[in-house]
């Protein structure tokens, strides 16, 4: 089978090779042939690479411990469905997969445009054969997965020997989460592939019309979509798994999934002046650029060891490749805008200040403020190495005091942007739209104060949650009252209605309300309490209306793990709430002891209860307790985001009219007639 | 009158208690603060001493060295240091990076300051092509649109105020 996948990866270089070569010469000599041959190897590198993750998977499957992939990442005791997660849980396994799911997006991006845009997809065709190019290299020649167990012998040869069983896989990973956090984020990272070859094939090839940042959008909707789901799952995944009681720690290699989703997150908003009004398309192409390199130096953090994280993998000399690999992108990037900056020159016109589209500029300004404050503060260590020679540590209270301030004055947009018009806003339509959310929020304030928040930040928080929601709940009212009244129907059904006309802006409203839900779950940290303790049988400790008793402390084991495991019964006064059975397991084949947290989840608060172990001093079992606030809210607010993203991408029902100014063609003269464009829904 | 004596001194007591006791809760107080501004040094986790939870050891925090950490922190705090003169010790000790935030002096400002920096260079550019396109509009008026035209639009759009 380690052959087979070898070969296939072997074919697969070949192919991306081929694809590269033959389609620069395609479009240097426009021969056709040529450019369908790079087009068709460039789809084959999707089976091949299949064959190789199908490979590996049966190495694992059949425990064979001759693939040191297989003997660092599993071993027999593991669960089938574990061995899944092992496909990606270290360097090889992971770049296996990564060019899997790039081959996965290539092919669809190839295959579905077949038959569309004779003059882009050759350029795309080569771009993304490159990009495969510089990954199936890794995969063969720096780490290969499928790598053989070496012993030298006596006689001081080496040979290749298969071992009883594996280290098994980090018990970090034996979460059932880890089957679907990393390929979702991986989805995202590598989603961000086709825009970045899309944008980079208009701008070489000088593609006439706006067609391309349409497809730019829809395919950065999806990758960003992944990315989304990807954090919140990593964030809910180190909430249950690292028994800290938190979900974001600002870890580099976190920070490194939340830089591109940041800029991702601004071209989704700054495409629409373009899409609308033709502005800002030299920004765009950057945007899109900086959210590739992002996504790479992303990866390049997480595997070269630059910086340290309890997720990064162990530090290899890979950098070297990404960091080369960046350098040329860069280099493509500059030169191509260089040689072709005349084709995105635009006539940038603002007719006021208050208007939807100065709001655009001031979320893109306020966006990438966050990225940059983000990646100086992950890259701040490296920086003063470099300079003072002393490495520092720059932790959470730096990026949260730096972060939340910008993050909130986001929030602030996300609610006033939708409601300014395009063009120009009135002071009579500004005062009928924010008037009542805004005393609504301020009252909310003021209640929230006289139950005893004192926390700036979250008081800030809720004021402007309670403005956003009204605000994007008006919108929808105020469209669905009107279709009630013209059809009869009623309100909730108008609602249905009004927003499959017009799902993407919609369904971008939703995505608001889903980061108002998310924002509110953050603001609950400003709560927190936790109280750690020793505890035998019988004894009991307090944390906040609660008092928890330890009811019992037995033991299990299996193949896998042995566990100690306690029993906590949760009272509130005299009440008993709950049983909780919180979990210390100690793994066999990696001689790695884990946490099993307890958690009771509700929309108020979650009660988390960890297990800590028994105490060095003198044995005892000490149990830590936390009540968070408001956490499940964080959850909601992604499925909520990931709704509004779903419906986004659906095609809405009706046509609808855009007004379209002309100024080249339209007469001067006031009241002159002006085109109005159709266009269908989804555009 | 012996009760009323007794009261006094049960007063006394109480009150000086009450003296000892808010001191040494304030410490306790600034010391578990100060826990969480040093880094544990085990070398095994990225965890602040205060918030040491060593993920994957065998106990789940703090560990041998975030508790030898706290405990120094708690002596120096009775002893009377300030928060600068504790965090101090920990730099002189363990070097910089002990300290869970760049520190506000020297080259380490530039952690602080960049961001809001940037933010203004941001704000300070936005301004100014805002102004600039705000410029060119006013150098080439935009076509109106006409009632007819609108009123149409906003018929067929049902109402909306603005279309996307």
């Amino acid at each position: 089978m380690d052959v087979i996948g070898s070969f296939a990866l072997v074919l697969a270089l070949l192919a991306a090779g081929y694809s590269l070569v033959a389609g620069i010469i395609g479009i240097r000599t426009q021969r056709p042939l040529l450019l369908k041959s790079a087009r068709n190897a460039g789809l084959a590198i999707f089976p091949l690479v299949t064959i190789a993750v199908a490979s590996l998977l049966t190495l694992f499957f059949e425990n064979n411990f001759s693939i040191a992939y297989v003997v660092e990442h599993s071993n027999r005791a593991l669960p089938a469905y574990y061995k899944f997660a092992a496909l990606w849980s270290g360097q090889e396994g992971s770049l296996l997969f990564w060019s899997w799911l790039l081959s996965i997006f290539a092919f669809i991006a190839l295959f579905s445009n077949r038959k569309k845009h004779p003059e882009l997809m050759p350029y795309v065709a080569v771009i993304l054969g490159g990009i495969q190019l510089f990954f199936l290299t890794l995969n063969n020649f720096v780490a290969s997965p499928f790598g053989l167990v070496g012993v030298i012998g006596a006689a001081g040869a080496p040979h290749v020997v298969a071992l009883a069983d594996g280290h098994g896989l980090t018990p970090l990973l034996q979460y059932s989460e880890m089957d679907i956090h990393p390929p979702m984020l991986y989805l995202g990272y590598t989603g961000c592939t086709v825009p970045f070859a899309f944008a980079l094939a208009a701008l070489l090839g000088r593609y006439p019309g706006e067609k391309w940042i349409h497809i730019t959008r829809r395919w950065t909707m999806v990758g960003w979509a992944f990315l989304s789901v990807g954090i919140l799952l990593g964030g809910h995944w180190a909430y249950q798994v690292l028994g800290w009681g938190g979900y974001w720690a600002w870890d580099p290699v976190e920070n490194a999934s939340l830089l591109p989703w940041i800029t991702e997150t601004a071209f989704l908003h700054s495409v629409m002046m373009q899409e609308k009004r033709g502005m800002m398309r030299v920004w765009n192409v950057w945007l899109v650029f900086i959210t590739y390199m992002l996504s790479i130096l992303g990866t390049t953090l997480t595997r070269s060891g630059v910086v340290s994280s309890v997720h990064a993998f162990a530090q290899s000399s890979i950098g070297s490749w990404f960091f080369s690999f960046l350098a040329i992108i860069l280099i493509v990037c500059v030169v191509a805008y260089w040689k072709n900056r005349d084709y995105l020159r635009t006539d940038n016109q603002l007719d006021s200040v208050v208007s939807r589209e100065s709001s655009f500029l001031f979320n893109n300004l306020i966006l990438l403020a966050a990225c940059f404050a983000v990646l100086w503060g992950t890259l701040f260590p490296v920086l003063t190495e470099w300079v003072e020679g002393n490495k520092i540590t720059v932790g959470p209270p730096f990026f949260n005091k730096v972060n939340i301030p910008i993050a909130l004055f986001l929030l602030f947009l996300t609610g006033v942007g939708p409601l300014l018009a395009w063009r120009r806003t009135s002071l009579s339509s500004l005062k009928r739209n924010f008037a009542w959310p805004l005393a609504a929020g301020l009252f909310a304030g003021i209640v929230g104060f006289a139950f005893g928040d004192r926390d700036i930040y979250a008081l800030v928080c809720l004021i402007l949650a309670v403005f956003v929601t009204l605000t994007i709940f008006s919108e929808f009212f105020r469209g669905a009252r009107v279709l009630s009244v013209r059809s009869g129907a009623n309100l909730l059904s108008s609602v249905g209605q009004l927003t499959m006309r017009n799902t993407r802006r919609y369904g971008g409203y939703i995505v608001h309300f889903g980061m108002v839900l998310i924002f509110i779950g953050i603001s609950g940290q400003a709560f927190n309490k936790n109280v750690q303790s020793k505890m035998q049988i019988g004894s009991s400790m307090n944390i906040g209306p609660y008092t928890l008793v330890c009811q019992n402390l037995d033991g299990a084991s299996n193949a896998n793990y042995t566990a100690e495991r306690a029993t906590i019964e949760v009272f509130k006064g005299n009440r008993s709430l709950m049983m909780l059975f919180p979990e210390r397991r100690f793994y066999l084949a990696s001689q790695v002891t884990q946490t099993i947290v307890a958690l009771h989840s509700s929309l108020a608060q979650d009660i988390y209860i960890v297990y800590a172990g028994r105490s060095p001093d003198d044995n005892a079992p000490v149990i830590h307790a936390y009540i968070n606030p408001l956490v499940r809210w964080i959850w909601l607010g992604g499925l909520v985001l990931v709704l509004g993203t779903v419906l986004a991408l659906v095609p809405s029902r009706q046509p609808q009219i855009v007004l379209h100014a002309e100024r080249e063609a339209a007469p001067a003269a006031a009241g002159a007639s002006v085109p109005v464009t159709v266009l269908q829904g989804h555009d | 009158m012996r009760v009323s004596k007794k009261l006094a001194a049960l007063f006394c007591v109480f009150g000086l208690g009450l003296l000892f006791s808010v001191p040494a809760r304030a410490q306790n107080e600034r010391a578990k603060e100060l826990g969480t501004k040093i880094m544990c040094m085990c070398g095994g986790c990225t965890d602040a001493a205060g918030k040491c939870t060593h993920s994957g050891g065998a106990f789940a925090g703090p560990c041998q060295t975030a508790q030898n950490e706290l405990k120094e922190v708690a002596d120096r705090v009775s002893a009377g240091s300030s928060d600068d003169l504790v965090l101090q010790s920990f730099v002189q000790e363990y070097g910089p990076t002990v300290l869970i935030s760049p520190p506000t002096r020297g080259f380490d400002l530039w952690a602080w300051l960049m961001p809001f920096l940037a933010l203004l260079t941001g704000a300070v550019l936005v301004l100014f092509v805002v102004s600039k396109w705000k410029r060119r509009t006013a150098l080439a008026p935009a076509p109106k649109i006409s009632p007819e035209l609108l009123s149409r639009v906003r018929h067929q759009t049902g109402g909306e105020n603005d279309v996307d």
